[in-house]
């Protein structure tokens, strides 16, 4: 696969400018979850509305899966249209015999690198602190990927067809952010109102965060099976409308 | 490799009614050209007249709304992988990798190209002494010259040494010296028998390198030839410029019957189109008429390019 050849460019890139990242993806975890899940949870005492686990347990899953979410949505934004409009490095590789199809699984592939090394440390400081109650919690390493993933390849979707970059800013605010905020990251959606319950189960960060608590925290149900199918349907739309535009966009 | 069927087999690029549309606009109107092999081929024209859209539909990076294309007989239509690993490609604006060094430019792109690893380091090697790059080999690209950023997207073009090399307005933006390097680089790479194919608005860039030429205007081809054939055809050999009074002028207007081919009035001088500039400015003394200033000088593609496509500026 030539694609491989796109994610050897990036690992280059990033080996170099961020050496210290893996350091920092182990901090994020210790901070978030010292600050916020022991914090905030030792004053949260109740636990039926969390499916029987503490606070802190049902948040640092909530926001494993939010990181990786909002990880990939980042990824597909700046970074591409820079590669698209500004270096234009995607210009450079389309002369070579480098399909738009090899660019395009190549960035993503390089991405699902990106999500491992946020997710691996950040569950392996959730099982430090005690908050993962199963071995099946190491399965929620390539479902926070796969959400980032589908995220990423929507949003690259999307960012091929964009001429300028001021659309991000509203989606940020207006689509991730309510995201993070309301698809059960921070309290179970029963807490909504129905028709906010709706919507959430609509999100791919439900689905994912659903997920990722069925493997660390509570047992696996049939429903997990929704929840899966959810976020590789999305990931292959995003894959095949993805190709299609970058191929429109590179190749007029 | 199939060969192509309408033309010999050293033509490396054959198209024929080759039209290129973006919605209501049309780029590039039923062309029709061929490049054969070890040639520099070249097209001219003003800023939107198709020249650039017809190189990315030969880099296979913008498929042809209709007509015929062959690049070294294959169709960019369909065999697009095949046709680009033999081509080098060096685009209008550089997009070389900011974030990798001048060598590690040169190894990534020799990778997508699928050069061995061998093979690349010692290509490399050569290449960044092509250009002339060994001090910079390990420094990073943005703080480079845009003369030495050419060279680099230039010894890029050629890391998987291409049959046919296309060149967007090679030294837009370069100044002399950095033009006049590039120049003799092309010219080396020329003698060594490699096919390039420049689109140019600069006139002496066409002179010096190419030995025919298309003229584009307006998504048309609208003259062809090599450049002393285009002087010839449409130009004269020698160009009077004079500046003159205004009262001279009205007296050249009155009487400039034999002096010239064709004349041409422009608000600060006036051009003559003559074989012989000299026998030209000596009549015009003879009839009385005193000139501010006077120069003879051969017609170049400049005159040619003006004389084709007009003198109103196009944006």
């Amino acid at each position: 696969m030539r694609a491989r050849k796109i994610v050897r460019r990036n690992w280059l890139v990033h080996w170099r400018s961020r050496r210290s990242s893996l350091l920092l993806s182990v901090l994020t975890p210790v901070m978030f979850l010292s600050a916020m899940g022991l914090g905030l949870g030792s004053l949260v005492q109740e636990r039926n509305a969390f499916g029987g686990v503490e606070y802190a347990a049902f948040f640092a899953t909530g926001i494993l899966a939010a990181s990786c979410m909002q990880t990939g949505f980042f990824s597909a934004t700046y970074p591409v249209m820079s590669k698209i409009t500004w270096q234009r490095n995607y210009e450079a590789l389309v002369a070579s015999p480098l399909s738009v199809r090899d660019i395009f699984l190549g960035e993503l592939s390089w991405m699902g690198i990106v999500l491992a090394q946020l997710a691996i440390p950040f569950l392996a400081v959730m099982t430090l602190f005690g908050f993962v109650h199963s071995f099946a919690a190491v399965l929620a390493i390539p479902v926070v990927i796969l959400l980032g993933l589908a995220c990423a390849a929507a949003t690259f979707a999307f960012t091929a067809t964009l001429q300028t970059d001021e659309p991000f800013t509203w989606m940020f605010r207006f689509i991730v952010t309510p995201l993070f905020l309301l698809s059960g990251t921070f309290f179970p959606i029963a807490e909504l109102p129905s028709w906010a319950q709706v919507l959430a189960h609509l999100t791919p960060l439900f689905h994912g965060v659903e997920l990722v608590r069925m493997l660390t925290l509570y047992d696996l149900e049939v429903t997990a099976l929704w929840h899966l199918t959810y976020l590789l349907v999305l990931l292959a739309a995003g894959i095949m409308l993805g190709i299609r535009n970058l191929e429109r966009r590179l190749l007029p | 490799m199939t060969p192509s069927a309408s033309s010999g087999s050293d033509a490396l690029i054959v198209a024929s009614g080759l039209s290129k549309r973006f919605e209501s606009l049309i780029a590039v109107d039923g062309v029709e050209f061929e490049v054969r092999r070890g040639e520099v081929f070249g097209f001219l024209g003003p800023n939107g007249a198709g020249k650039t859209s017809t190189m990315r539909m030969i880099g296979c990076t913008s498929p042809r709304t209709s007509g015929e294309l062959r690049v070294m007989g294959m169709d960019p239509a369909t065999h697009a992988s095949e046709i680009k690993a033999r081509l080098g490609v060096v685009p209008q604006a550089d997009n070389l990798d900011i974030e990798l060094t001048v060598r590690e430019n040169l190894e990534m792109y020799a990778r997508y190209f699928d050069v061995p690893r061998d093979t690349a380091a010692e290509r490399i090697d050569e290449l960044i002494d092509f250009v002339q790059l060994r001090d910079k080999a390990t420094s990073k690209v943005d703080p480079l010259s845009g003369g030495m950023k050419r060279r680099l997207t230039i010894a890029r073009a050629l890391v998987n040494r291409p049959d046919l090399i296309l060149l967007d307005e090679p030294t837009t933006g370069l100044d002399p010296q950095a033009r006049h390097l590039v120049w003799e680089r092309l010219y080396r790479l020329k003698q060594s028998g490699v096919t390039l194919v420049i689109t140019t608005h600069y006139m002496d860039e066409a002179e010096q390198l190419c030995d025919r030429l298309v003229v584009m205007d307006k998504a048309k081809i609208v003259a062809e030839g090599s450049p002393r054939q285009l002087i010839e055809r449409y130009s004269t050999r020698e160009v009077l410029e004079l500046r003159l009074t205004d009262p001279a002028r009205k007296k050249l207007a009155a009487s400039l019957d034999g002096l010239a081919e064709r004349a041409e009035w422009l608000p600060d001088r006036v051009l003559l189109y003559t074989p012989s500039g000299d026998t030209a400015l000596a009549s015009i003394h003879e009839r009385g008429i005193e000139t501010d200033s006077a120069l003879v000088r051969r017609a170049t593609l400049e005159d040619v390019f003006l004389t084709i496509t007009g003198r109103s500026l196009i944006e």
